[in-house]
């Protein structure tokens, strides 16, 4: 199933396969994904561990690439971009947010938030103002010089969204961004990342294995053998 | 809430590179290996630094004594004729005005060698003849002493020679010459008395222990004209080196133009052997500490390989994690460098101001060792290292940044 909308799709993948060697045996992980976010739209991707959920999310955001397919995100051709090329496209286009918070230890909350700016070479003290806002959006205002090692869990990962969406990325990739969290922080930094998303009107693409946050995207799909599919409650597993 | 004051965010002006590598290497001091093994790259950067900065400096004081020492008796330039004893006699003053001529050259004055011997007593001392034009050449130095009692044109013997054998001013002593004459016996050697006029200083080494200074006229009787040359005394020793390029072609065909770098050419090339074991032998603590310089970069690369790997999902280039471990290379690099040399030439300076380093006495010929700091030492020294640990760097900063995002964001 796909969302049919005038404006050209945030991402668009067709035939999508990828596979790895291991041990000597070919493990085909991605067999032909066929995919469409709209442009603010926000999709889950739901199915059984090693079904290849963060891979796909990997080969959508350019960290890695497919063997065969066709990929568009926001409106380029991922494959026929330079590694250069493919450097700064994430860093205009893409937000990423992981299961692990990623954020750099030797550097504050506010830094690690203004990262992305600082790679795209603004100016510095644009940045700073951009980062300070977004950290007071999600309620770190009072934490922006503290470092990773001294805020909580939840608030790493509010750190981490604020990050990924700085430069008001076309798409934000989330990768189980409230997997190592307790369901009460899970619970904050999901409805923190549903509202920035539909505030900044940000196509998203969230992988999780919580079917109850899930359930409140826009459409919710489902990787299973290497194919996706919209998701059918009785065919997964608990 | 946050309560405490707000921190001070270091560096955050600074390109993004160099801030990453500010902050990898304040954050690398809180892991005690990277602590260790940076204290280790730094402090042998800055021992090898200092050794040679020390070293050098020592050298360049000893040599610069002896290289003094010997060019106080060497004539800037020294000219050869061809051995034609007529037309030199009668060319020379011409050709005395004409060298003379030249911009640079003070004085160019008749001078001959040989080799003959010194009758002492019962003795005899095999010397090197100089006869000399007018007064006593420059390249014979004498102390005020030395001077005062000299008695004008004479021959003049070194003062290791006149203690040695009582020569004072005033002695006759006998001059024996190689070349023979012929007598109704057959060949003799000629000798002449002469008397003892001065001493002059035979420098440190031995080298000039066994030189005679003779009038010219007396020189030539003793050993012909054959053996005549010209002494040649420059404004300095740089533009003796130029003259001797361009005076060929005022003289007779055949002739040999020597320098005083020529004429000193052995103990030049044993110097510069010397500086260059030297260097190349203390230098080797360089290499060793760019080896653990770059062990440091790949404990911190490995360390930091999720960072690596989220900074190049948020778009940072291969280019900017090189240059951020290049930097961070270089800080180190740097701070040991900068402390090695201010050791070193803060050492150097107080060796050489205290006369702290002292040779036994008697045994060599100067009281303490000099320390001389040149700019070209330092250069030299600064250009090795910084090439070599950065070489190192580098190395090891490209590997950092061709990590794969993902490879490196799946480390733990």
């Amino acid at each position: 199933m796909t969302v049919s909308t005038k404006e050209a799709p945030a991402i668009e993948a067709r035939g999508l396969a990828k596979s790895y060697l291991d041990a000597g045996r070919r493990v085909e992980v991605l067999s032909a994904v066929d995919l469409e976010v709209a442009a603010g739209e926000m999709v889950a991707i739901v199915g059984p561990s090693g079904s290849g959920k963060s891979t796909l999310l990997h080969l959508l955001g350019g960290l890695d690439a497919a063997d065969a397919g066709y990929l568009r995100v926001a409106g380029r051709d991922l494959p026929q971009l330079s590694r250069t090329e493919l450097a700064a496209f994430r860093n205009r286009q893409l937000g990423f947010v992981f299961q692990f918070h990623h954020l750099l230890p030797d550097f504050d909350a506010l830094e690690n938030v203004m990262m992305p700016g600082r790679i795209a070479g603004l100016p510095p003290g644009e940045v700073e103002r951009r980062a300070q806002a977004l950290l007071e959006e999600v309620g770190l205002g009072p934490r922006l010089d503290f470092f990773p090692s001294e805020l909580s869990g939840g608030e790493r990962q509010r750190v981490a969204i604020c990050r990924a969406l700085l430069l008001e990325p076309a798409i934000l990739l989330a990768d189980e961004p409230t997997g190592s969290l307790d369901p009460a922080s899970a619970e904050q930094v999901f409805g923190l990342l549903l509202d920035l998303q539909r505030r900044h009107r940000t196509a998203t693409l969230l992988v999780t294995h919580n079917l109850g946050l899930a359930s409140r995207c826009a459409r919710i799909l489902e990787l299973r053998g290497g194919v996706l599919a919209p998701f059918e409650p009785a065919t997964t597993e608990a | 809430m946050n309560e405490r004051p707000p921190r001070r965010r270091r560096g955050s002006g600074l390109p993004l590179p160099l801030l990453l590598a500010w902050r990898y290497a304040r954050g690398g001091r809180r892991d005690a290996y990277v602590r260790f093994l940076s204290n280790l790259a730094t402090g042998g950067v800055a021992l090898g630094v200092g050794a040679l900065v020390l070293v050098l400096s020592g050298l360049a004081g000893l040599q610069g004594f002896l290289r003094d020492d010997y060019l106080s008796r060497t004539p800037h330039l020294e000219i050869e004729l061809p051995p034609s004893e007529e037309r030199t006699a009668a060319e020379l003053p011409a050709l005395l005005s004409k060298i003379e001529a030249q911009p640079g050259a003070l004085e160019a004055r008749p001078l001959l060698r040989g080799r003959g011997w010194l009758l002492v007593g019962k003795g005899a001392v095999a010397v090197q003849v100089v006869g000399y034009d007018g007064e006593l050449p420059g390249f014979f130095s004498q102390s005020e002493e030395q001077r005062a009692a000299s008695a004008g044109a004479g021959v003049y013997v070194g003062d290791g020679l006149a203690v040695r054998y009582d020569l004072e001013p005033g002695r006759l002593v006998e001059i024996v010459s190689p070349r023979p004459t012929l007598s109704p016996l057959g060949p003799q050697p000629r000798i002449h008395s002469v008397r003892i006029a001065g001493a002059f200083k035979t420098g440190y080494t031995e080298s000039g222990d066994n030189r005679i200074a003779l009038p010219l006229p007396l020189a030539e009787k003793l050993f012909g004209l054959r053996q005549r040359r010209i002494e040649v005394r420059a404004e300095s020793l740089e533009r003796a080196l130029e003259l001797q390029a361009e005076l060929p072609p005022l003289l007779p065909a055949g002739s040999k133009v020597s320098s005083w770098r020529d004429l000193n050419r052995g103990l030049f090339f044993a110097l510069k052997l010397e500086r260059i074991v030297m260097f190349l032998s203390v230098f080797l603590i360089v290499p060793v500490a760019a080896t653990a310089l770059v062990t440091v970069l790949a404990l911190i690369v490995s360390s930091k390989r999720g960072e690596i790997g989220m900074l190049q999902a948020m778009g940072g280039g291969r280019r900017m994690l090189e240059q951020a471990f290049l930097a961070l290379g270089a800080g180190l690099a740097g701070i040991g460098l900068l402390a090695g040399l201010l050791g070193g030439i803060g050492g150097a300076w107080a060796l050489d101001r205290f006369e702290l380093l002292r040779p036994p006495g008697g045994v060599y010929y100067i009281d303490h060792i000099p320390f001389r700091i040149r700019g070209e030492d330092l250069l030299l020294i600064v250009g090795g290292t910084l090439l070599l640990t950065l070489g190192a760097t580098s190395a090891a900063a490209r590997r950092a940044a061709s990590l794969q995002p993902l490879e490196a964001l799946r480390s733990p």
